[in-house]
């Protein structure tokens, strides 16, 4: 388990042990490998099921279910898919997917780093008092505001339009501020005092001394963002009522609508793509993600 | 150079955007739900209406009949109506309760909307208070679907027109019997069999007024209740579990096409989506709904959708223009091709007769024996009906009866309660 | 624990000593301690930093939440709950009923009794076997043993796609009767069960998909398990400590703050959980998996009674403070802090 042991420093009945003990944690070894991966193997099936069912036929996506390899390549499932329905195909699904969860993670990121900022660095009156209420908001389910939000943006005409969509995010997001809180805490105030000696103000102090610093909970902020907005589902479907404007999100739930399929194999093909973004970025930012979360939980 | 450049580019921008602002499109929306296939010919059908008239653009937005109501309710809601909506006999009356539709009255009056070759009675259905709300894009009439060729092979015979739910089970067991497949689909819960059992007895599924339901004897209900569980024990329709999981297909997907059931429960519009889901060869026939022992013909002429003005357009006249277009021009309705019903125009029933392919051929005809026969419209749905079947028929009567947690004896106590007290509110 | 010592940090802002490793971080739980706690930090902060008080500095930073806040969450919660004590049914007139909603709610609302008890269940099934999944497995991954990233990596990959519509609905084509899990289930030789038609079974397929996706948990676990000292392993082993009594005694505790802080987040969204329901069983069978929010969309959105909507709402809001607030108060006699052994 630890660094190996220089052996000839042992006697010959410590260098038994010593064997018995290397033999036991092989076997160990062996068994942990073996047991978590397999249970992982087990955890990726599902996916595993999902990409493999995109490149079946339609005849053999039910009758050949459990098999992960499939007989014939479809490429074409992707193409059928992608045309979508009702003349549109998925090409403006992405784009508005793109447009809600790229606008959503501007803005909210941005928001997030200067409240928090205020909430960590600033004394002001009322401080505790509106960081209290900042975490009360956590409880509430967005069902409760959606009806009068939702009258609130028909009556101003924002239907069909982001605007409902990617204006609330300029409040930022509870959990990335207090991320970023948490983040800006772990600075340390050396570098503060020097620029305030050196007569900067609380801006000059944000934008200079800490922005810069805050880059990986950023970059963590901005992943999570981008995943909730892409994967949204009851916004887009009430705010984006043209089926042109519909997001990724929305335009799967129609095509893939029981009563109506004929290509399962496309809609799986489809509902695989979907997912890719998702994976692009898990896999190039792992560890922002890891770390993300393991600070958010501590803290 | 580098300013006249950029100057020549400002003069063009001006220009163009100039020209745009003087087009100007008028532009009308139009809502509506249903299947893919519906999708692509009513939005080719809009093309056609924006060919004919330069310069109006019809921006529309469809979706699944689940989705639909949520859609256009919110819509409703902040003031933002499309100009023509696709309007269903569920929920007409409660909007025009509500004043959200234009009656049409005026626009026949004046011709914008032709309606010399519908019939009467064809109208009648969009009819409230008097006043037209929405007119009727094709008829519609429940039919049993019976696949001729196992039939055959179960050694069976069609049934006569007036056969009765009696008859009915024994063909059902008997076809279990010897094919082992199962007699019908899960579709016999359906609450439209529900409001057809009493309208064979006179009654209706709510009374005149929408103020309670529209019959006092609940035993006819609890006697075909107890059908269905006896034709579940016997394996000869799906059990609850799977018909829950069958809750959701479409036509297409009916047991029948796959030759799992002998018979399909089916609005006789989606006859045809069935039919060439299944096969082109295939050997179908349409049957009336089963009677009560006693009771009358339990088929009415169900107008199946209508198109509607809701009251928020601010051009109605257009959209008048669009409703005469859709249910009078020829070549529109070759393109819809009676995928809405039959239509109700009679000029245009006569132009597509020659084209009808062999399933329509026979939901046409099946159409005619029904007008001949069946029983008058019946009114609209009260307002608050959609709530009575999605937060009491369903959840609280057929299911918990048909997954054996109450008796329907229990059942139909639950069902007239919470319906009356549901229903009250339109005293 | 000094936040003014002299250290370095890592990139992700953690402080790290001499020996390369990061130190206990200080754990604060929510309002009430952190309350005392923070107020203890800031004056030796701001007394530390530049701060005078700069109230407009302040508020001008927050303006962008505060501002949010007020349009996007007072005002609509200010209507929601003038709603709630209305008829309002987004169609037409309404009127103001009092407390009707509420009566009725509670007394003659069937359905509703059936969503806060299938909630509960979801709530009460879901939590807790993820949780211990989450740690069971974290445990398992703090080693130093090659490849703990990729597993590490394999684990968190159906939280990453959890929520979206997509597995959503490859969710209901794998439990559905011709899908993998009644074909796996045959093979083995046991009968087949319709997964989402059977109300025993229907929720089931909710929990194990809450269930498939404990990788958050498991992460905090994670770096909660890498922050207990390795020391007081190693003396405890020296005393003879069997593998199970480490557990009981060393890490059990220390990371009971984390196993709080968990507990109350999923318990919170376990409460709001919607898609999954919706697009997996849509409610049914029987109202098993007619879970709080979906019950709630379904009377505000498909029989349109917005006013009854909000109350519904509103009740929801409140069972989730008053569990929180029993959380918090009963989080004092097992929670265990170190900031409290002094």
């Amino acid at each position: 388990m630890r660094a190996s042991v220089n052996r000839s420093l042992l006697d010959g009945a410590d260098q038994v042990l010593h064997r018995r003990r290397q033999r036991r944690s092989t076997a160990r070894a062996v068994l942990y490998h073996v047991g978590v991966g397999l249970f992982g193997l087990l955890m990726l099936y599902p996916v595993m099921w999902l990409f493999a069912s995109a490149l079946k036929g339609p005849g053999e996506v039910w009758t050949n279910v459990t098999s992960l390899i499939p007989q014939a390549w479809r490429w074409e499932n992707f193409s059928d898919g992608w045309r979508g329905f009702g003349g549109i195909t998925f090409a403006t699904f992405y784009k508005n997917s793109f447009i809600y969860a790229g606008g959503a993670t501007l803005i909210s990121v941005t928001a997030s780093a200067f409240v928090a900022y205020g909430f960590a660095r600033v004394r002001f009156r009322g401080k505790a008092f509106w960081f209290a209420v900042m975490m009360l908001t956590i409880m509430l389910p967005e069902q409760v505001l959606l009806i009068p939000q939702y009258i609130i943006f028909a009556r101003l005409g924002w239907l069909n339009t982001f605007y409902p969509l990617l204006l609330p995010h300029m409040a930022g997001s509870v959990f990335f501020i207090l991320l970023i809180v948490q983040f800006i805490r772990g600075i340390p105030r050396e570098l503060d005092e020097a620029a305030v000696i050196d007569g900067a103000n609380q801006f000059a102090l944000f934008g200079r001394v800490i922005l810069p610093q805050l880059t990986p909970a950023l970059i963590t902020a901005a992943i999570f963002s981008f995943y909730w907005t892409w994967e949204d589902f009851l916004q887009p479907l009430i705010y984006l009522t043209d089926p042109r404007m519909y997001t990724v999100s929305v335009a799967l739930r129609s095509f893939a609508d029981p009563g109506g399929v004929t290509n399962w194999g496309a809609v799986f093909a489809m509902l695989a793509l979907s997912l890719v973004p998702v994976f692009v970025i898990f896999v190039f930012f792992q560890r922002y993600i890891v770390d993300g979360i393991a600070t958010s939980g501590l803290k | 150079m580098k300013v006249w450049r950029g100057l020549t580019l400002a003069l063009i921008a001006c220009l163009v955007l100039g020209v745009a602002a003087a087009q100007d499109p008028t532009t009308m929306r139009i809502t509506w739900w249903g299947s893919q296939d519906r999708h692509d010919r009513t939005i080719e059908v809009i093309s056609l209406f924006e060919a004919a008239n330069p310069g109006l653009s019809v921006e529309y937005e469809f979706s699944s009949w689940g989705d639909y109501w949520t859609r256009v309710n919110t819509q409703a809601a902040g003031g933002q109506m499309a100009c023509i909506m696709q309007h269903d006999y569920r929920y007409l009356g409660e909007w025009q309760s509500r004043g959200l539709l234009l009656p049409l009255d005026e626009f026949v009056a004046s011709g914008v909307i032709d309606t010399s070759n519908i019939a009467p009675s064809q109208l009648a259905g969009g009819e409230l208070g008097g006043q037209l709300y929405g007119i009727n894009l094709g008829s519609n009439s429940q039919a049993f679907m019976v696949d001729l060729d196992l039939l055959a092979q179960a050694g069976l015979e069609l049934p006569a027109n007036d056969w009765t739910w009696a008859d009915f089970e024994e063909m059902a067991l008997a076809i279990h019997d010897r094919l082992g497949v199962w007699a019908i689909g899960a579709t016999l819960p359906d609450e439209a069999l529900w409001k057809s059992l009493y309208l064979g007895l006179g009654g209706w599924g709510s009374n005149v007024e929408g103020t309670a339901l529209g019959y006092d004897d609940d035993q006819p209900l609890i006697d075909y209740f107890n059908m269905i569980m006896r034709l579940q024990d016997a394996g000869a329709i799906p059990n609850q579990q799977e018909a829950t999981e069958m809750a959701d297909l479409g036509p297409e997907q009916a047991p029948i096409v796959t030759q799992r059931a002998v018979m399909d429960y089916r609005w006789s519009n989606q006859v045809v989506a069935v039919w060439s889901a299944a096969g082109e060869d295939r050997n179908f026939a349409l049957l009336p709904l089963p009677r009560v022992d006693g009771g009358a013909w339990a088929d009415y002429m169900k107008p199946s959708l209508f198109l509607s003005n809701p009251s928020q357009c601010d051009q109605p006249e257009l959209a008048a223009q669009f409703i005469d277009f859709f249910v009078n021009d020829l070549e529109a309705n070759d393109v819809l091709f009676a995928e809405r019903g039959v239509p109700v125009t009679t000029a245009v029933v006569d132009h597509l007769r020659p084209n009808l392919e062999r399933a329509q051929a026979v939901m046409f005809d099946f159409l005619n024996l029904a007008a001949a026969d069946a029983s008058p419209v019946p009114p609209a749905d009260p307002p608050g009906w959609g709530d009575v079947l999605n937060n009491v028929y369903d959840p609280l009567f057929a299911d918990r009866v048909l997954y054996r947690q109450i008796t329907p004896e229990q059942g139909v106590v639950i069902l007239r309660e919470e319906a009356n007290d549901i229903l009250s509110a339109n005293e | 624990m000094d936040h003014t010592d002299p250290v370095t940090t890592d990139l992700a802002g953690r402080r790290v000593d001499a020996a390369g490793e990061t130190t206990a971080a200080r754990v604060t739980d929510g309002t009430r301690l952190a309350g005392r706690a923070r107020r203890r930090d800031r004056a030796r902060e701001d007394g530390a930093s530049a701060g005078r008080r700069n109230d407009l500095a302040g508020y001008l930073f927050i303006s962008p939440w505060l501002v949010g806040f007020f349009l996007f969450g007072l005002i609509p919660m200010g209507i929601s709950l003038f709603l709630a004590f209305t008829d309002y049914d987004i169609l037409g007139d309404w009127s103001w009923i009092g407390l009707d909603n509420f009566e009725r709610m509670f007394t003659r609302d069937i359905r509703f009794r059936s969503s806060v008890i299938a909630t509960f269940r979801y709530v009460a099934l879901s939590v807790p076997l993820r949780l211990l999944f989450a740690l069971a497995i974290a445990m398992l991954l703090n080693t130093r043993r090659r490849g703990v990233y990729w597993y590490r990596a394999a684990y968190y990959i159906p939280s990453v796609l959890g929520a979206s519509v997509a597995v959503a609905i490859m969710w209901r084509q794998l439990f559905g009767s011709q899908g993998v899990i009644n074909a796996v289930t045959a093979m083995l030789g046991l009968p087949r069960t319709s997964w989402l038609g059977n109300p025993d079974t229907a929720i089931w397929t909710l929990v194990i998909l809450a269930l498939w996706q404990f990788g958050s948990p498991m992460l905090i676990f994670l770096a909660g398990l890498r922050q207990i000292p390795r020391e007081l392993y190693e003396a405890s082993e020296i005393d003879g400590a069997s593998y199970w009594s480490q557990f009981l005694r060393i890490t059990l505790p220390l990371l009971t703050p984390i196993i709080f802080f968990n507990l109350i987040m999923q318990t919170i969204s376990g409460f709001k959980v919607f898609t999954q329901a919706f697009l997996i069983t849509g409610g049914a069978p029987l109202d098993t998996t007619l879970f709080y929010s979906l019950y709630l969309y379904q009377r505000a959105f498909e029989s349109f009674q917005m006013g009854y909507a909000a109350a519904v709402a509103w009740v929801l809001l409140a069972i989730i403070a008053v569990l929180t607030f029993f959380s918090f108060r009963l989080s004092s006699y097992w929670v265990f802090y170190e900031t409290d052994v002094k």
